[in-house]
């Protein structure tokens, strides 16, 4: 439920109970001083018919004048008791029920007992009634047609820059370089608002770069030393008086060596794609990348007797060479090292679809793990960086490309729509 | 220039057959290494280890092969690039970075260097590397590497044994050269692997072991000997 709805749902609520109920209040205040009214007119009238009898000591001849009237009637015994009554009777003439106050009283002349009839219409009273009642209704009805105009036109302007912020903060994206536009207002809660959520999103924005350039610059940093035991490696394996043992034990280390530059090389890789480091806009020919990269392959996996099945169609996009070459060659690579002993993998390349299947030893992987970094399934071996995936995964997401996983007849398969 | 340049007048550069390559790189033990290792070979080696010293040297001596770092204390290895080909230097120039990015490699090479290595390397390399450029730089040379009786063509990426010329592939020929340019010295399978494949090869060091044999047979077929040493499975040294 929006805010303005809830808010609007008990403003109309709370308005209504008050209009009527002062209506109602209204209602009864005025019938009552009407009718005090009322009665005092008859009181006079009351006193007249008294002063009348002790000075004539006869009664007065019945009137009727416009809305008042005055009757008498022979009462037997002591006579009614002094009331104030509302009666309504059937008039002819208007053919209608007229509501009429009346004042009964007893009066003595001559020993013999009256009952008095003093009467006046209450029509009036009734009418003011009727009209307080439309006018209730029609300050409701006023009410709600104000609400509704402030609602559509003053709050919905009220709220925009509150909209305006959370426009711009559904968009705010980690990896893309932003800024908040926050639109002007002179409201200080969206002012405060967006003052938070400005220096929120530039302090996010800012330990976000430091933590990406803390991978870039690491990596960077690690070359050196790398390149030193690398070179230390290489002059004393020159020496004339190491044994084999000792020999094993260099080839250890170089392998350990080799292992470590391609991981720090991967980091790097992922820290840069990351950053944006690579122009996507270059036209590349993809079933040219891909059958390159077959040749080199398939001289690599010359002892391995793997099968690959390609069907390859041109294929043109744009992108970035080195990041597709990468990005083929690690799905491709993976299809070889996973593959079973005379197994098969089977490249197709149509239509800005790329699907890579291998036959493999490995049940099917969770897909929502395998392109987590450093991420190995059990049972597979260590030589691998565990970043393969996560870089294919990284430059699919970076230029816009579909990566997915399937498992499907025993065959593990990556596609890719371009 | 600075007031380096007063001491060109005095010297008088002395040809000798020696190579002379400047290691610019402020790592000490990255710099002593390469020197070490390019010692054993027909190079003499001098190490700068900071831009003003780089800048000093690179205006006085000449030599035919510079190893440049980009990051160097006091400046950039770019800038010195720019002052050598401003002060129209013909010595070779080879980049060594930590920074492995296309950008540093683009800009490295348009500002006129010959090569770009990434850090890190191996020595190995890096020779065949100064090799190649000196190779291509001396244009009053000739493309002929010698060994003994084998002789490699490196514009026609032939070889002649005794007046034979075996068949190589292209792998074969690659790694024969990077034999030769490292004569005498053990290169370790990894950094062979590395030369041959670059990246590709996370796996299969053990495949050298193929090339290898085919290079041996190819040789000894065309009457040539048999010059490459085993050294305990974890290398080979080209020797005689």
């Amino acid at each position: 439920m929006k805010l303005l709805t809830k808010y609007y749902r008990a403003n109309i609520l709370a308005t209504l109970v008050v209009v009527v109920l002062s209506s109602v209040c209204y209602y009864f205040l005025i019938h009552h001083v009407l009718i005090e009214q009322l009665d005092d007119a008859l009181e006079v009238e009351e006193q007249e018919v008294i002063e009348y009898v002790k000075q004539n000591s006869v009664l007065p001849a019945p009137s009727s004048y416009e809305d008042q009237a005055v009757n008498f009637k022979e009462a037997s015994g002591k006579g009614m008791q002094r009331t104030f009554r509302t009666i309504s009777f059937f008039n002819h003439e208007d053919k209608a029920h007229l509501a009429t106050r009346q004042l009964i009283f007893p009066i003595e002349v001559k020993g013999k007992i009256y009952n008095v009839f003093v009467l006046r219409s209450q029509e009036e009273t009734d009418e003011l009634v009727r009209l307080i009642l439309i006018i209730t209704v029609l300050i409701i009805l006023l009410l709600l047609i104000i609400l509704f105009l402030i609602n559509r036109f003053m709050l919905q302007r009220l709220w925009e820059p509150f909209n305006s912020t959370l426009r711009h903060l559904k968009q705010f994206n980690l990896s893309g370089k932003y800024e908040l536009q926050a639109q002007k207002t002179s409201i200080n809660e969206f002012r405060e608002l967006n003052d938070a959520v400005s220096i929120m999103t530039i302090k996010v924005n800012k330990e976000y770069d430091a933590l990406k350039n803390l991978t870039e610059i690491a990596s960077h940093e690690m070359q050196t030393p790398l390149a030193i035991i690398n070179s230390k490696l290489d002059l004393l394996i020159q020496g004339e008086n190491i044994n084999e043992k000792q020999m094993e034990q260099l080839q250890a280390i170089y392998n350990a060596l080799d292992r470590l530059s391609r991981l720090n090389k991967s980091l790097l890789l992922l820290a840069k794609i990351e950053n944006n480091q690579f122009n996507l806009s270059v036209n590349i020919s993809l079933d040219t990348v891909l059958r390159e990269k077959l040749q080199q392959l398939e001289e690599l996996s010359g002892n391995k007797s793997q099968v690959i099945y390609a069907d390859i169609h041109p294929v043109n996009i744009k992108g970035n060479e080195e990041l597709l070459d990468i990005l083929v060659s690690n799905l491709l690579n993976n299809a070889i090292r996973y593959n079973l002993e005379g197994g098969t993998i089977s490249v197709s390349l149509k239509d800005n679809l790329l699907v890579i299947s291998n036959t493999s030893p490995l049940p099917a992987l969770d897909e929502n793990k395998i392109f987590l970094r450093f991420y190995r399934h059990a049972g597979t071996k260590p030589e691998g960086s565990g970043l393969g995936l996560s870089i294919v995964k990284q430059i699919c997401h970076d230029a816009g490309y579909i990566l997915r996983y399937f498992y499907r007849e025993e065959r593990h398969e990556f596609t890719v729509q371009f | 220039m600075t007031g380096a340049a007063c001491f060109n007048i005095h010297y008088l550069p002395v040809k000798i057959t020696c190579l002379k390559i400047l290691i610019i790189e402020d790592e000490v033990e990255l710099s002593e290494s390469i020197a070490t290792y390019l010692k054993g070979e027909e190079y003499i080696c001098e190490i700068a280890a900071d831009y003003k010293s780089a800048v000093y040297k690179t205006e006085v001596y000449e030599y035919d092969c510079i190893i440049l770092d980009i990051t160097l204390p006091g400046g950039s290895g770019l800038e010195i690039l720019k002052q050598l080909k401003a002060n129209n230097n013909v010595d070779g120039v080879l980049i060594i970075s930590a920074r492995n990015s296309i950008e540093d490699k683009v800009a490295g090479l348009t500002l006129g260097a010959d090569d770009y290595l990434p850090k890190p390397f191996h020595l190995s390399e890096l020779s065949a590397r100064i090799a190649a450029i000196i190779r291509r730089r001396n244009f009053f040379g000739s493309n002929i590497i010698e060994f003994n009786e084998i002789s490699m063509d490196t514009q026609a990426k032939s070889i002649t044994i005794n007046g034979h010329s075996p068949e190589l592939t292209k792998k074969e020929y690659e790694l024969l050269l990077y034999l030769i340019c490292n004569k005498r010295k053990v290169i370790s399978k990894n950094a062979i692997a590395q030369h041959l494949w670059a990246d590709e090869t996370e796996r299969n060091i053990d495949f050298i072991y193929t090339h290898i044999k085919n290079l041996r047979k190819k040789i000894v077929e065309a009457g040539g000997t048999d010059y490459i040493k085993s050294v305990y499975g974890m290398g080979y040294k080209f020797t005689d």
